[in-house]
């Protein structure tokens, strides 16, 4: 070896040196192989984040930018009215002599000056302005009443009638031109905006002058707009209130529309303590509830659905007799239908009609405090979005806030003013309005007005209307309510999650129920008494049975066994305890077989299984019409709709397993140490101490019978109903996919999962356990409960938990065997929503970004988090089940 | 605890002599009958049996009906008391208690027809029945367009003369020309998908080029006008070839149209079908039972090859097959390295710890996130993020891009930090081994991750605000190229569903090669990856393919995220195409036979008649899916036995 170091015995020079291929190899393959585990695990862990990601934008405020404040570019006392065009370029101001100007929002430029009512015209009175739309209505000195429009048109002149400096724009630019603003479009169109208005005829609603009296003004008028035409209450200066109906002909001849009005007298009467009219007058949008408020919060709410019976329905106190707060604006919000309040002391309440049981007023209908959200200062101005329920409220600090009623969520707060009193800083906003887009605001003070774009975000949600009760417009209560979508514009999306996550837990409840029992009493079969060449087949064929597509399993729940058992209810009821029976008779017979054939046969016990469980299933379809008639007064489904018969059948029927379990308690505590007892004394032979056995199973099914007639029989005398909604609500009408269906459905979807897991616990508890106790004299069954079982305990818990987490986010089979509809009823025979489902069928329909988009991205977390902490909690457990075992 | 604790006299021999006379009792065997808890065993045994009843008569229902769709049954006549007469297959009977408590049967008639009577089911009361018959000549016969339509053949025309009035020479010459027709159809049908569908391509093609150059230099530029012209030489030259095929088209019509016959309702209305809209016709009744095997399996194998027709309630599943398994072809060529990445990664290189142990139970835990979860990820992720990215860059994505300057020096910060970072990264690496004290170790490991991270996160931002790109299919805009539900979508994301799955077994089967075969690779001087790559992986590559495959199994039975991300009720198209300019067909959306089962039970217009189809489509699902399992528990087996024979 010291002569050629580098020489082996095969003669042939060897290199010792790693070659560089390899080295590269090696360095490459370690690189490429943690780069590409990392980022493989990282992608997949990506779902988390990217969840969260895009859910956070649901519980964040919006954005408002400034992008002017000058001085207000009209001359003249107190603006009525002020508006901005859709494309947040103009802004009109209304003044009470009849006066418009129309301003660029960014430089405060006069675009046009409109003078409606010449000189001489009668005097403005009063007017109404309908939120956010064009119809406006006058009430005159005189006791007319003239209805009109006032509103932004947008025209797309043709390019050659433009001059050429307006030719000459680029996309971003604008210009004022003629009464507008021209703007060019993405396409290349020339978009000019403009403000337009009408007027129509008068119409003489209050006594008009006369020889030797004087006219009656209209001194408070409200406006509303039906799909039949305007509609108006007007209220002269004596107190007279009418409702007035308008409805507009045209003359095909000679081009002239003229005004018909139908009216009704609303009975008005001061309430005592007020002297002089309401300070405000307003109509429903319906126009069938008139509303006159003062400003010390009185209320008196009219029914005028028969217009021709107007009658006073409500008197309340919207203030509720706080004695030194004043109201400071009252405004409709979207639909004219509830009614906002701010005060001065700055709440701010939105007031709803609705119907809860038992109202005292003569309609029924009740006005409630719907939401009550605290502003910084008193509002002194309210404007309505023209598509959701926003507002904003201008105040009198300066401050300007936007809100969406229903979540009471504040979406931005600006102060308009640098907080000095000079110069207009912080003066109260006198007038405030919400672009028709929602993209941006406009307020006015009497001095300066302030234009800011406005980005809303997601103002339905936020923890509250998402999780908790939402007292939504309409309904009597608060409520956990889904509903995300609906026909007409001024619907609300309702988006609490609870509906879903209730039907998730519904679902998931039911199918452990059946599916749980099955999976696990089969694994400790399979484990402890099968014989194992049986078992190397088995438990394969219901391994497969896990991989079964779960749109197999939905289409047969929802198209073949809905309807099938939809025929059976009572025989499927009757499964529920006729199968266990037949079982355990089984069992007691063949206890009284000769011992030396049961312990020869015992591999075939099975069959005999099999057989018992037929007879089962046999003697379901024979008991099912009896109960029936005897339990559910001859038709189950009217039964159960509450139609006929008593609970007594139901409360049997629920507290049947209930009294099971507790006889079967009663027998293993005390009868059966007491027969063992007496048989060890007596010396009983096998076949005494069988019959003894069967006949005390037949005394036990004796007592469960009775024991849950007693307790029904006492429930009912005591006048509860299972069927009714006070107690539960446990069974009710039967709809043909309910969670009966579901639960089976599922149950053949987590039966093998949890079968596989907890079979796989109990046979890697050491064999030398069992050998122990079987050498010790126990015998198979005292060696599996006492032993076996709660060794591999954690390993069972596990298997339930991740089949817990499979039936919790198990999509197809809800989809379709479900009826997916969002109610919360623990009746077992109704359906329900589940998240899953929930996706499955909106997500493709939501609008990428939008509110209802994020929100079922927030129920995907839901179901994420759930998912994950119920295997965590599992994978947990079964990593301490094996440390265990392993010491073991 | 009685019988543990308390043993029973029996076996207290050891104690005082007992009196010789005294029987021993034999109590044992009595309280043993107790002990054995027979009623119990019997519970549990129970359990089992109705787990496996449960079981096999689902599989026997699907099978049972899957198998019976295509059964060919007999016609029935079935004249009423009140003169109606309706013919048809009965699909179903039913038992049910009238009103008056009268046990009634009715039978559920498949009567097709429905552009005669606009119903293709009519129930049948057995008490209403005046006169049932099986007559001879009832024909049944499936159509291209409205379903099935049953009659008797009456008269047959060629070129418009009739030529055959009776039944038997109708049917001859019906059987003489049906070949003809049906080739002349076919014909028709090439034409118009491949012919005219590639006129069409080059058309689209010209014209998106053709905005490219708008989009790219302007409409007033000189490529743009040079483009147009080539556009317009395309369209005319298109033109006339399309004029061209229409005229081969209508000839063939006209060729076609000279075959027709005329079958008469049961109700006696006669309906005249040209032949080439004839799928197949036969006499169920006259049926023997080589031709009824006959029809059964040219059934199935239209079934198996034909697309689907009228509403996807007959003809084929053939698109919903392709769609699987391209969509399961592109899944697994995505999961199957990626994963066996992160297995050899956790298993060979990651040094185990608690971060390791973490990344474990989380990657067990992601398998368990339901699916539909996945779902929503890769609708929001891959076809409206990064889809929308693909088509119009960030501004697609709804980003707004930065200005350049600004952007550039994001980019410059980004390369900084990943050259310096990786630089102090290296240098730790260096310094820090596994000697050193733990503090120190956590600290590399926490610095290299925090690196990583941060610059996976600035890096999707350098790429989500970038200026200079606007996207690869601007030109199509606003229509999605890929920012919508498509194959490759839907691949992508059953891949991350089906990931974990690939990790856990590949992990389990590198930790059963045993650390002795690693060992003595290391002592024979090879590296580590020469010992992974020779020793590790063969080894345990059944157990990698069993992974893949149980991944497969599960991707191709899984509809809920599909749903979202690209699977429709009928695809014009198959998701595949030769043409780059198609993407492959990449970007379409495509069937799936899971998604076929939900669609047309649920969505069907016709779901009665659909619902053959749909236990027929059930089964070869299930056929898939569990002959999938059953090659991975073989290789299972197989992989365990290999071990246990080869263990050191």
């Amino acid at each position: 070896m010291s002569e050629e170091p580098k020489s082996a015995f095969t003669g042939r020079g060897r290199n010792m040196n790693t070659k560089w291929t390899v080295r590269f190899g090696d360095v490459a393959s370690r690189v490429i192989i943690t780069v590409g585990g990392i980022g493989t695990i990282a992608a997949v862990s990506l779902v988390g984040l990217f969840l969260v990601y895009e859910t956070l934008p649901l519980f964040m405020p919006g954005e408002v930018a400034k992008t002017a404040a000058a001085d207000n570019p009209w001359e003249g006392d107190r603006p009525i009215r002020v508006g901005v065009d859709e494309y947040n370029l103009l802004g009109y101001v209304v003044q009470q002599d009849g006066d418009i100007s129309v301003f660029e929002l960014v430089t405060g430029a006069a675009v046009q000056n409109i003078q409606m009512f010449p000189e001489g015209h009668p005097r403005v009175t009063s007017y109404s302005f309908l939120n956010n739309k064009d119809e406006v209505a006058f009430g005159f000195e005189d006791g007319t009443v003239r209805l009109g429009e006032i509103g932004f048109k947008t025209t797309f002149p043709p390019p050659e009638t433009l001059p050429d400096d307006v030719r000459a724009l680029t996309e971003d630019q604008t210009l004022i031109y003629g009464n507008g603003i021209v703007q060019v479009t993405p396409e290349g169109q020339f978009r000019k905006t403009g403000l337009t208005h009408q007027l129509q005829d008068p119409i003489q609603v209050g006594a008009a002058a006369g020889p030797g009296k004087a006219a009656e003004p209209i001194v408070r008028i409200d406006l509303k707009e039906r799909t039949t035409g305007p509609i108006f209450v007007a209220m002269t200066e004596s107190g007279r209130t009418t409702i007035n109906a308008v409805r507009s002909r045209r003359n095909m001849l000679t081009g002239k529309t003229t005004l018909t009005k139908t009216d009704g007298v609303v009975p008005f009467e001061a309430p005592a303590g007020q002297d002089g009219l309401p300070d405000y007058l307003m109509l429903s949008g319906l126009g069938d509830k008139v509303y006159a408020i003062w400003n010390d919060g009185t209320l008196l709410r009219y029914d005028a659905r028969n217009i021709n019976d107007i009658q006073l329905a409500e008197s309340i106190n919207l203030l509720e007799g706080v004695d030194d707060a004043k109201l400071t604006t009252v405004a409709f919000m979207l639909g004219n239908v509830s009614l906002l309040v701010a005060d001065d002391r700055g709440d701010l309440i939105a007031w709803s009609p609705n119907k809860p049981e038992g109202a005292t007023t003569p309609d029924g209908i009740v006005l409630h405090k719907l939401h009550t959200i605290k502003t910084e200062a008193p509002v002194t101005a309210i404007g309505v979005s023209p598509i959701t329920r926003t507002i904003i409220t201008g105040q009198s600090n300066g401050g300007v806030s936007i809100y969406f009623v229903t979540s009471e969520k504040e979406i931005a707060y600006v102060q308009t003013g640098d907080g000095t009193q000079d110069g207009g800083g912080s003066a109260a906003i006198e007038k405030v309005t919400i672009a028709p887009k929602e993209d941006g605001f406009l307020a006015v003070n009497n001095q300066r007005y302030f234009a800011y774009t406005l980005d809303p975000g997601h103002p339905e949600t936020n923890l509250k209307s998402l999780f908790g009760q939402v007292w939504y417009e309409g309904y009597a209560e608060p409520k956990f309510v889904w509903q995300s979508t609906g026909g007409t514009d001024e619907f609300e999306p309702k988006l609490s999650l609870i509906p879903l996550i209730f039907g998730t837990l519904k679902a998931t409840i039911y199918s452990m129920l059946f599916g749980t029992p099955i999976a696990l009493l089969a694994a400790i079969y399979t484990s402890e008494f099968l014989h194992p060449r049986v078992k190397a087949k088995l438990k394969p064929t219901i391994e497969l049975m896990a991989s079964l597509p779960s749109v197999v399993l939905g289409f047969l729940a929802g198209l073949v066994i809905a309807p099938f058992v939809e025929d059976i209810v009572p025989a499927m009821i009757s499964l529920g305890f006729t199968v266990p029976v037949a079982v355990l008779v089984g069992a007691y017979v063949w206890q009284m077989l000769p011992g030396p054939f049961t312990l020869r046969f015992h591999h075939y016990r099975l069959i005999g299984i099999l057989i018992a469980l037929v007879v089962g299933i046999g003697a379901a379809l024979l008991v099912g019409p009896i109960l029936e008639t005897l339990v559910f007064a001859g038709n189950i489904k009217r039964w159960l709709d509450g139609q006929i018969g008593s609970g007594l059948g139901g409360w049997f029927m629920l507290f049947l397993p209930l009294s099971a379990v507790a006889v079967a308690v009663v027998f293993s505590r005390v009868v059966n140490p007491a027969m063992r007892s007496m048989s060890m004394e007596q010396g009983w032979s096998r076949q005494r101490f069988a019959i003894t056995d069967i006949v005390k199973f037949g005394i036990g099914v004796a007592a469960t019978l009775a024991l849950a007639l007693g307790i029904g029989g006492l429930l009912t005398v005591a006048g509860f109903d299972p069927r009714g909604t006070n107690f539960g609500d446990f069974v009710g009408t039967y709809v043909q996919r309910n969670a009966l269906i579901v639960g089976f459905a599922m149950g053949f979807a987590i039966i093998p999962i949890i079968y596989t897991i907890a079979e796989d616990a109990l046979s890697t508890v050491p064999e030398h356990l069992r050998s122990a106790s079987l050498g010790s004299g126990a015998t198979p069954w005292q060696t599996a409960v006492r032993i076996i079982i709660p060794t591999a305990m954690s390993g069972l818990f596990s298997a339930c938990m991740i089949g817990l987490g499979r039936a919790v986010g198990e999509t197809m089979i809800v989809l379709m065997a479900a009826g997916n509809t969002p109610i919360m009823q623990l009746n077992i025979f109704n359906g329900f929503r589940t998240l899953s489902a929930n996706l499955a069928t909106e997500m493709p329909e939501a609008v990428k970004g939008s509110t209802h988009y994020r929100t079922l991205i927030l129920a995907a977390l839901v179901l994420f988090i759930m998912t994950f902490i119920l295997n965590t909690a599992a994978e947990a457990v079964r990593q301490r089940f094996r440390k265990r075992s392993s010491q073991l | 605890m009685s019988a543990i604790t308390n043993p029973p006299p029996i076996a207290a021999t050891g104690g005082p002599p007992e009196d010789p006379n005294k029987r021993v009792p034999r109590r044992v065997f009595q309280s043993s009958l107790a002990a054995r808890g027979e009623p119990m065993v019997w519970l549990t045994g129970g359990a089992l049996v109705l787990a496996l009843l449960m079981i096999a008569g689902l599989l026997l229902l699907i099978a049972w009906n899957g198998f019976a769709t295509f059964w060919p049954g007999s016609l029935v006549r079935v004249a009423l008391d009140d003169g109606a007469v309706y013919m048809g297959e009965i699909t179903r009977v039913e038992h049910y208690t009238a009103d008056d408590g009268q046990k009634v049967t009715r039978e559920l008639l498949r009567t097709g027809n429905f552009d005669l009577t606009g119903t293709h089911f009519q129930w049948v009361d057995s008490s209403d029945v005046a006169e049932q018959a099986d007559p001879e000549w009832a024909t049944l016969v499936e159509r291209l367009e409205w379903g099935r339509f049953y009659g008797f053949p009456t008269q047959f025309i060629l070129d418009g003369e009739v030529v055959a009035t009776s039944d038997a020479e109708v049917w001859a010459m019906y059987e003489q020309y049906h070949g003809e027709a049906r080739g002349l159809v076919a014909k028709r049908k090439r034409i118009e998908k491949h012919e005219v569908g590639d006129i069409n391509y080059r058309q689209e093609s010209a014209r998106l080029k053709l905005r490219g150059v708008e989009l790219s230099s302007g409409k007033d530029s000189r490529a743009y006008r040079e483009q147009e012209a080539a556009y317009r030489a395309v369209i005319a030259d298109s033109q006339s070839e399309f004029a061209e095929a229409r005229a081969r088209i209508a000839k063939l019509n006209e060729e076609s149209e000279r075959y027709k016959i005329v079958l008469e309702s049961a109700q006696g209305q006669p309906v005249t079908l040209e032949l080439g809209e004839i799928v197949r016709a036969f006499q169920p009744n006259r049926l023997g039972f080589a031709d009824t095997i006959g029809i059964y399996l040219a059934r199935w194998v239209e079934f198996l090859w034909q697309d689907p027709r009228a509403a996807n309630s007959e003809g084929g599943v053939y698109p919903a097959i392709i769609g699987t398994v391209m969509m399961t072809l592109i899944m697994t060529i995505a999961v199957v390295p990626f994963g066996v990445l992160a297995a050899l990664y956790l298993r060979e290189y990651a040094k185990a710890g608690l971060a390791i142990s973490i990344v474990r139970i989380s990657i067990n835990n992601l398998a368990g996130v339901p699916s539909i979860v996945y779902g929503v990820f890769g609708l929001g992720f891959f076809c409206y993020v990064v889809g929308s990215y693909i088509d119009g860059g960030p501004e697609g994505a709804g980003v707004t891009p930065w200005s350049g300057w600004s952007w550039g020096i994001l980019l410059a910060v980004w390369i900084g930090a990943f050259v310096v970072g990786g630089f102090v990264v290296g240098l730790l690496f260096r310094l820090i081994d596994n000697e050193s004290a733990p503090f120190l170790r956590f600290f590399k490991f926490g610095f290299s991750a925090l690196w990583v991270i941060s610059l996976v996160i600035c890096g999707f931002i350098v790429l989500a605000t970038t200026p200079f790109f606007t996207g690869f299919f601007e030109a199509n805009l606003p229509n999605p190229t890929f920012g919508k539900g498509a194959l490759v979508w839907a691949s992508l994301t059953l891949a991350l569903l089906t990931a974990p799955v690939v990790i856990v077994a590949t992990e389990e089967a590198l930790a059963a090669v045993p650390n002795s075969m690693r060992e003595g690779s290391y002592a024979c001087g090879a590296s580590k990856w020469q010992t992974i790559r020779r020793i590790v992986l063969p080894r345990a590559l059944p157990g990698v393919m069993t992974g893949a495959i149980l991944a497969i199994s599960r991707g191709a039975g899984e509809v809920a995220p599909l749903m979202l991300v690209g699977a429709v009720a009928l695809a014009p198209e198959l998701p595949i195409s030769w043409h780059y300019d198609e993407q492959f067909g990449l970007n379409r959306s495509f069937m799936h036979l899971g998604y076929h089962i939900y669609s047309l039970g649920f969505q069907s217009p016709n779901s009665e008649a659909a619902k053959p189809m749909v236990f027929t489509t059930t089964l070869l699902l299930i056929l898939i899916v569990a002959g999938l399992n059953i090659t991975a528990i073989k290789l299972r087996t197989q992989l365990r036995k290999k071990f246990a024979s080869s263990a050191f």
